[in-house]
């Protein structure tokens, strides 16, 4: 069978063509490859793909190839030109319209018919349309172009041929789905078969051509007289009168669409300023493919709660990883509580018990969760508070999330750099925003108040809520001028606009960099004591590229479990060596600390299963982990490595309890070095991350084998005050400024000098009231999320060595955080 | 002064017109917006940090020796990252460059006017464009006929790529009065008039680069 290919600019196009001819009778078992829109989710094409895509659906049959506009075709001419020369003579390029030549080609292809056959149908697609609006002129009958099937186009009746009447029944007459069916059928039979509009006095067409058979403009009602000829004229006159007079099965309701039943938003919404800055650039509409529910969801009760069940675990999971992107985000702390509030939503047991009471009474998964929570949303959406009612957007969002999960549907993006245009953000859409892509943010509902603004604010994207409907209806592409200061949006501006908001954003950005100059100085202590360096935590190469601009020290803590957390198989060597070389060498012969993958507790990765445990947090996790897996942590061992000969590089292990597990991992680094090519390289450092109460008190033990010593206070804390920063109802007790967290890192200090230098690398560091404490403390550098860095630094340098000695001697002697927090606020006398 | 160009020079030449891309991202996509889909300086820009990332660390660790090698590469990696028009025929121009050097260690005047010009047969196959389509073909042909003038003269390096930059900047602002009969901007036909090609844009940039990195 010949195989398809659809080379687009767009990848949705590329899909919704596709879907388009795949429901066509006898099309669906067509291959047909998309090779559509840029690797990063942009507009474009790109010839390697569309080469490849070839590939995939290359048979001794041959491939025809379907573009769109512009380059699509200097792609598919370049890719043609990629394969080797046998490959290439069996694919044939086609001018036919994408949409109606790849449902002509789909139906054609789907009877095994040849490639030039599939190719004429394809570029005879538009035929139907050009009759019925008479562009061109009417050639039914002997002068229709498409004499396929090598039927004789006469207007007389053949001899030996058999004819039937049949009436037309279907509701919109003999088009696109009943007219496939109609010509797959053709194709089944053993026998010419032609075909003519007794009503509207057509000539005679080809009944195996859709576009020939569409033209005859067969309404409902219509008369059609169909011709056989062949060995099974009979027999093929009898299926298709009978198949038309059924009108192809294609009664009311049986591809009915649910749509989404959206409630009329309330009131006109009012444009407000949310975030603040300027922008300029093309309108870039979010796009998600649309959830339909499904009216029918296969299995039973038990099923469909097994479905939603796993569906809900799967965003569960995505809400901890998104958590940890708001976390590594300024002011982000307070804004990974809300995916906490998430979690607990998911799990509501009214919720899922109205879910569940649902199911039993026969819906499907996806249309209980759907129903429940549309009314969960419609509470909100009532209420008088404007808090509240922006929460309606974070219910939306979790509602979808789940629906995608159940369905299956991928989550919107946008197609290229420019405004990012939605109805709303739920804050998982916000916190997966990029501030390179995402100049500016137009919204044609939301609100300041809400997640998302929080967020646009904290990434320092300009962004305005409350645009409206005529936001919804920007073509794609649009130029918009918005102030996220004043809260206006001007599509089309005028070039002095243009100018004027260039300039805007050209003193902002440079009133940006004057601050970001401070953050690249080293921060040394007032009294000239030697430099602290200020180091970034990061989780990705984007991260280590806004670190290095915001002017750390070097990274004090990659999570690598971060940059492979979308995959299912445990990464390559060769991948994880590639990611760790980027962020060394962006940051540029700054010292970097990986740390080994750090999985278990609150942040499983699908290619380290644990077993299931009655509390995670004191199970196996971090290096215990890795441990249990040595071929998966050999691989990453030898891949930092390998980067480690080339730039200075540092391998950190989590979650370290005992001197022997040290032992081990270390005997593993020193093997994975040999494995690797030889000796361990001379700069690479190893250290462990003090998450462990008891490894602060017994560093003394640890400090002969580790160079260095990183304290996470998330973890520490949590242990030392037995409080789960999950759990609302203890987090506040959780406080790493709490005396006792400070004394054991004060005895951990005072066992590593002179052996081991300590640094922290926990959320604590970031909060530049706490600088001089840790410092005090005898901590020697810091690792902060990447915007806290200049004002870390800043807050260094307004300390000299005994004054922050004496501050860290008088935290300690505090009776709680509360008081040692109350001692950071209180005004210092003028030095 | 170079003399010749060698794997070096190479990088130095894409390192060049990369930055002057990134600089002139949002110039280049003034012009597309003008007459085209307004996406050619970000499709350029990210084409070419993909050149740049991929060539010097391949050129340093030794697996790109030759320049032919080195022109391949960059060929292959623009038509994978650019996304519009400009990836297949930027790509087809470097491979057609590359054509016949891959054991090639240095060009001189004579060998770089050749590559050029083989890649001014590759765009106009590719493209099928003609002289005065407005085009990026319209910045290039004038500044190879200007390499091989000089070159037939005898001229080094130098003054070859100055006069070529030359004829490239003339050429590309000479496509303002043209009306566009090639790709997107042919749809917008009368209303082309006035405005510059972005393709002659940064192809008046590729050879400026080449100018900076072999002339100076």
């Amino acid at each position: 069978m010949i195989g398809l290919v659809v080379a687009s600019h767009s990848r949705p196009l590329a899909e919704a063509a596709v879907a388009l001819a795949s429901q066509m009778a006898g099309a669906a078992s067509v291959p047909i490859a998309i090779a559509a829109g840029t690797a990063d989710g942009g507009l474009g094409t790109d010839p390697l793909a569309v080469a490849e895509a070839i590939r995939r659906v290359d048979t001794p049959d041959g491939v025809v190839v379907l573009v769109d506009i512009g380059s699509a075709l200097l792609s598919a001419e370049m890719a043609v030109e990629l394969l080797d020369s046998s490959a290439a003579e069996r694919v044939a390029l086609t001018s036919a319209p994408l949409v109606e030549g790849l449902v002509a080609a789909a139906v054609t292809a789907g009877s095994g018919s040849p490639r030039a056959e599939v190719v004429r149908e394809a570029e005879a697609g538009l035929a139907y349309k050009q009759v019925q609006l008479a562009t061109v002129a009417p050639q039914l009958g002997e002068g229709f172009p498409l004499a396929g099937l090598g039927a004789p186009q006469v207007q007389a009746p053949n001899a030996g041929a058999m004819s039937a009447i049949v009436s037309v029944v279907n509701e919109h007459g003999l088009h696109a789905r009943p007219a496939a069916l109609f010509v797959a059928e053709v194709r089944a039979v053993h026998a010419d078969i032609r075909v003519r509009n007794v009503t509207t006095g057509s000539g005679w067409v080809p009944g195996g051509s859709l576009a020939a058979v569409t033209t005859l403009g067969a309404v409902k009602g219509h008369q059609l007289e169909i011709q056989a000829v062949g060995p099974d004229a009979r027999q093929a006159l009898y299926t298709l009168v009978a198949q038309t007079e059924a009108g192809f099965g294609d009664g009311a309701g049986s591809v009915a669409a649910v749509a989404s039943a959206e409630p009329a938003p309330p009131a006109a919404p009012v444009l407000r300023a949310a975030s603040p800055g300027y922008a300029v650039g093309p309108a870039r509409h979010l796009r998600a493919v649309p959830i339909q529910i499904p009216q029918w969801e296969p299995g039973g009760p038990e099923e469909q709660r097994i479905r939603l069940s796993s569906a809900i675990d799967q965003v569960a999971q995505e809400l901890g990883q998104i958590k940890g992107v708001a976390l590594r985000s300024p002011g982000g702390s307070g804004e990974a509580a809300i995916f906490d509030a998430h979690a607990l939503l998911l799990r509501d047991p009214a919720i899922l018990a109205q879910v569940s009471a649902r199911i039993d009474a026969g819906r499907g998964a996806a249309a209980a969760w759907a129903e429940v929570l549309g009314a969960v949303r419609a509470q909100f959406e009532a209420l008088d508070d404007a808090y509240l009612r922006a929460r309606a957007a974070d219910v939306r969002g979790l509602a979808d999330r789940v629906l995608r999960q159940l369905l299956g549907l991928g989550s919107a993006t946008v197609s290229g750099k420019g405004i990012l245009v939605a109805d709303d953000l739920d804050p998982g859409e916000a916190a997966a925003l990029n501030a390179e892509e995402v100049t500016g943010i137009v919204l044609a509902e939301g609100s300041p108040t809400s997640h998302a603004a929080i967020l646009a604010r904290s990434l320092g994207i300009p962004m305005v809520t409350g645009a409206g409907s005529v936001a919804r209806h920007l073509p794609e592409g649009t130029v918009l001028a918005v102030d996220g200061s004043a809260g206006t949006v001007r599509p089309r501006p005028d070039q002095a606009t243009v100018v004027e908001f260039k300039a805007k954003i050209k003193a902002r950005r440079s009133a940006l960099k004057l601050a970001a100059k401070a953050a690249r100085g080293p921060a040394k202590l007032a009294d000239g004591g030697p430099q602290v360096p200020v180091m970034a935590n990061i989780g990705s190469v984007d991260d280590a590229v806004r670190a290095a601009g915001a002017g750390a020290d070097g990274c004090g803590l990659v999570r690598t479990e971060f940059l492979f957390h979308a995959l299912r198989q445990p990464p390559s060597r060769a991948a994880q060596a590639e990611v760790y070389r980027a962020i060394a060498s962006v940051m540029d012969g700054k010292r970097v600390i990986f740390r080994t993958l750090d999985a278990g507790g609150d942040k499983p990765i699908p290619y380290l299963p644990v077993a299931p445990e009655n509390n995670p947090f004191l199970g196996v996790r971090g290096l215990r982990l890795c441990l249990q897996y040595p071929e998966v942590f050999a691989d990453q061992l030898m891949a930092l490595i390998e980067v480690a000969r080339d730039f200075p590089v540092s391998i950190m292990f989590p979650m370290v309890a005992d001197v022997r597990e040290l032992r081990e991992a270390r005997i593993l680094t020193a093997r994975a070095a040999f494995r690797q090519g030889g000796s361990v390289p001379e700069g690479l450092k190893v250290g462990v991350m003090v998450e462990v109460p008891s490894v602060a008190m017994k560093a003394a033990a640890f400090a002969p084998t580790v160079d260095f010593f990183s304290v996470g206070t998330n973890d520490l804390t949590q242990y030392c005050l037995a409080a789960d920063r999950g759990n609302p109802a203890v987090a506040a007790l959780g406080d790493a400024l709490d005396p006792g967290v400070l004394a054991l890192i004060r005895a951990l200090t005072r066992s590593a000098r002179g052996r081991a230098s300590v640094s922290v690398c926990g959320e604590i560091a970031s909060d530049p009231a706490a600088a001089p404490v840790l410092v005090g403390l005898g901590v020697r550098s810091l690792s902060v999320a990447p915007p806290a860095i200049g004002e870390v630094k800043e807050a260094i340098r307004a300390w000299s060595r005994p004054e922050a000695r004496d501050l860290a001697r008088r935290a300690l002697a505090c009776s709680d955080p509360a008081a040692v927090r109350a001692l950071l606020a209180a005004p210092r006398p003028p030095a | 002064m170079a003399d010749a160009v060698d794997v070096a020079g190479i990088v130095a030449w894409m390192n060049g017109f990369q930055r002057r891309v990134h600089l002139e991202v949002t110039y280049l996509t003034d012009l597309d917006s003008a007459i085209g889909d307004g996406d050619h300086g970000v499709n350029m820009d990210r084409g070419m940090a993909a050149v740049v990332a991929a060539l010097g660390p391949a050129v340093a660790n030794g697996s790109v020796l030759t320049v032919g090698a080195a022109l391949h590469m960059v060929g292959m990696t623009l038509v994978s990252t650019v996304g519009g028009a400009a990836g297949p025929l930027y790509g087809t121009m470097f491979l057609r460059m590359a054509d016949g050097l891959a054991e090639t260690v240095q060009l001189d005047t004579d060998g770089l006017t050749d590559a050029f010009a083989r890649g001014l047969e590759g765009l106009r196959a590719r493209g099928r464009a003609l002289a005065g389509d407005k085009t990026m073909i319209d910045a290039l042909t004038p500044a190879v006929d200007a390499m091989r003038t000089a070159a037939t003269e005898g001229a080094t390096l130098a003054p070859a790529l100055a006069a070529a930059a030359q004829a490239a900047e003339a050429g590309r602002d000479a496509t303002a009065p043209m009306l566009a009969r090639k790709g997107r901007a042919s749809y917008l036909g009368e209303r082309t008039i006035g405005h510059i090609d972005p393709g002659s844009g940064s192809m008046a940039f590729l050879v400026a680069a080449a100018r900076e990195a072999f002339g100076a």
